[in-house]
């Protein structure tokens, strides 16, 4: 479904990416491992069209190339990021935010269905869609994120580190609610230093380091990865843990 | 006395409302300090007036004119003059300074072809003079019906905004432009037609304004500060906030010079500017934009 490769990309001298080749396949759940600043959110802007690549990245996606596509019209493909630090409406209600995101004609046929779904997903939002979203805690609004993504009938999602920030049993709760968007049929990509939960809902995982990816594998492998260890899962008997050490 | 002051303030406000309308839509979300605003004004009044004189045509009918007019003319003028602009501007402090610098040329532009055409003088018409009472006030039945032309469309437009879809996309470009692309919003075509749109809400306020205000071809500066004044006061961008806080300004208007000095309302109005602007730069009920 996706395919990167040869994807650089820098900002003035700063190479943030270097040569990252990256696949998603159909309904598939991939996360990327990397420390601060490795370029994880960068790659991510990549995708969406945020962040222009240097000439010759390849960016395909169900086929078509991206290179092309300005960002507001890869919605339209199929491609729905949730990004760092949210980028919700602030100013507007939960169901005016949800409104907005199903602007996309891809998103026209069954909007009231997957509305439906969402606050399904989300019984928070429900008692709450007349809500300005400015004025909701940090894991409402990152449902409301991910609810305004999932308005577009997305393809794939993109997810920018979704636990940030958030109390341990609210992230239990986030990624109770992305298992079920994955069984749903919808391809996950995501960006995470949270390892433990993201792998458990992964199918596949890259790690990434200084812009470059220096490992892969399936969830399995990676959970019992020596440097996945090393970097990420500290002591022991802390189940949430999300040491931001550099992996070795 | 004090009816009578606070029925000709609301309808005093009921005309700055609508002023600021267009004004608020073309800096809150498009981010344009559009300084030739009131030319925009001027210009539909005077078509209006041509209209009324050479043709007998009746104002409220010349709505239908005028208003789709300055809705293509701002598309235009967006086009050639503020396109190029956004297109190199680094962000939207850049554009702002670079936008009002060119609308500061555009007013005398257009001022000088109002003067070349019109001339200096003041210029009216009669339509509706005719006095009614509204709660044991006298007043033109003209103002009353400017008032309630004024709350209709704003209100109309406070509809539209709030319950359709191409409204709120126009408020969440107004607060969150960054995220804009995120949902498939196209920023410069979402500004290009709130650019459109304020154009067109200045037409409309020309042609209700000329119904019962004199007007002069270098009158337009007086608009745009005080359209720009009930921007500020209702919040960048807040088109409820515009409504109310034209209203406002109408009754203090109206009760400085009944109560005070008619010679002091000017002073009074940039009196609550700068007060505002000192002690709350986010308007009375805060902004719907984002600077
Ligand atoms: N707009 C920018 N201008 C200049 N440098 C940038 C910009 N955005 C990111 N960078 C740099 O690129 C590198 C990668 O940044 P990126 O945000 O992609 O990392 P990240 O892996 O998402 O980090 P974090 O976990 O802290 O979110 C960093 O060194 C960062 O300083
Ligand atoms: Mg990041």
């Amino acid at each position: 479904m996706l395919d990167i490769t040869a994807l650089s990309l820098r900002y003035g001298k700063h190479m943030a990416l270097n040569d990252i080749s990256v696949q998603v396949g159909a309904g598939e759940s991939v996360v990327i491992l990397g420390a601060n600043g490795a370029g994880k959110s960068s790659l991510l802007k990549a995708i969406a069209g945020l962040a222009q690549p240097d000439a010759g990245a390849g960016v395909l996606f169900n086929g078509t190339s991206l290179s092309e596509i300005p960002a507001h019209r890869r919605v339209e493909y199929g491609i729905a990021l949730v990004p760092e630090g949210r980028g919700v409406f602030g100013e507007l209600s939960v169901d005016e935010n949800l409104s907005l995101g199903a602007i996309p004609r891809r998103a026209r046929d069954g909007e009231s269905q997957r509305r439906a779904g969402v606050y399904a997903l989300f019984p928070k939002l429900a008692e709450r869609r007349r809500q300005r979203v400015g004025t909701m805690s940090g894991g409402e609004q990152q449902m409301v994120a991910i609810g305004r993504a999932l308005m577009s009938n997305p393809d794939l999602l993109l997810l920018d580190e979704p636990s940030l920030g958030l109390a341990p049993i609210v992230v239990g709760e986030l990624f109770g609610a992305l298992t079920k968007i994955r069984n749903s049929g919808v391809g996950l990509l995501i960006v995470e230093q949270n390892v433990k939960f993201s792998l458990s809902i992964s199918d596949r995982g890259y790690l990434m380091e200084a812009g470059q990816i220096v490992g892969q594998g399936t969830a399995e492998q990676l959970s019992n990865s020596q440097t996945v260890k090393d970097a990420f899962l500290g002591s022991p008997g802390d189940p949430h843990n999300q040491t931001q050490g550099a992996i070795k | 006395m004090l009816t009578s002051t606070l029925v000709l303030g609301l309808v005093l406000g009921g005309t700055y409302a609508m002023a600021a309308l267009g004004l608020t839509l073309q800096y809150g979300v498009a981010r344009i300090m559009n300084l030739a605003y009131g030319e925009f004004i001027i210009t539909a009044s005077f078509a209006t007036y041509v209209l009324f004189t050479a043709l007998n045509l009746n104002p409220v009918v010349a709505i239908a004119l005028v208003v789709p007019a300055g809705f293509l003319m701002s598309y235009g003028i967006y086009f050639i003059v503020i396109r190029p602009l956004a297109a190199r501007a680094k962000d939207a402090a850049s554009l702002e300074i670079d936008s009002i610098l060119a609308t500061f040329g555009m007013l005398f532009l257009i001022q000088g072809l109002l003067l070349v055409s019109f001339g200096s003088n003041y210029t009216n018409y009669s339509y509706l003079n005719t006095p009614v009472e509204v709660f044991g006030v006298v007043i033109a039945a003209n103002r009353l019906l400017a008032f309630v032309l004024a709350i209709f469309f704003g209100g109309g437009l406070y509809l539209v905004m709030t319950r359709t879809r191409w409204g709120m996309a126009m408020r969440a470009v107004a607060t969150q432009p960054e995220s804009a692309a995120l949902v498939g919003l196209d920023i410069n075509k979402t500004a290009r037609l709130a650019f459109a749109l304020g154009g067109a809400l200045a037409a409309l306020a020309g042609v209700v304004i000329s119904m019962h205000e004199t007007f002069t071809a270098t009158g337009g500066v007086v608009f745009t500060m005080k359209a720009l004044v009930v921007v500020i006061l209702g919040g960048v961008g807040n088109l409820l906030g515009a409504l109310v806080a034209g209203l406002l300004l109408g009754l203090i208007e109206a009760l400085v010079s009944t109560y005070i000095d008619p010679g002091l309302t000017l002073a009074a109005t940039y009196g609550i500017f700068l007060l505002m602007l000192l002690w709350r730069p986010t308007g009375i009920f805060g902004r719907a934009g984002s600077r």
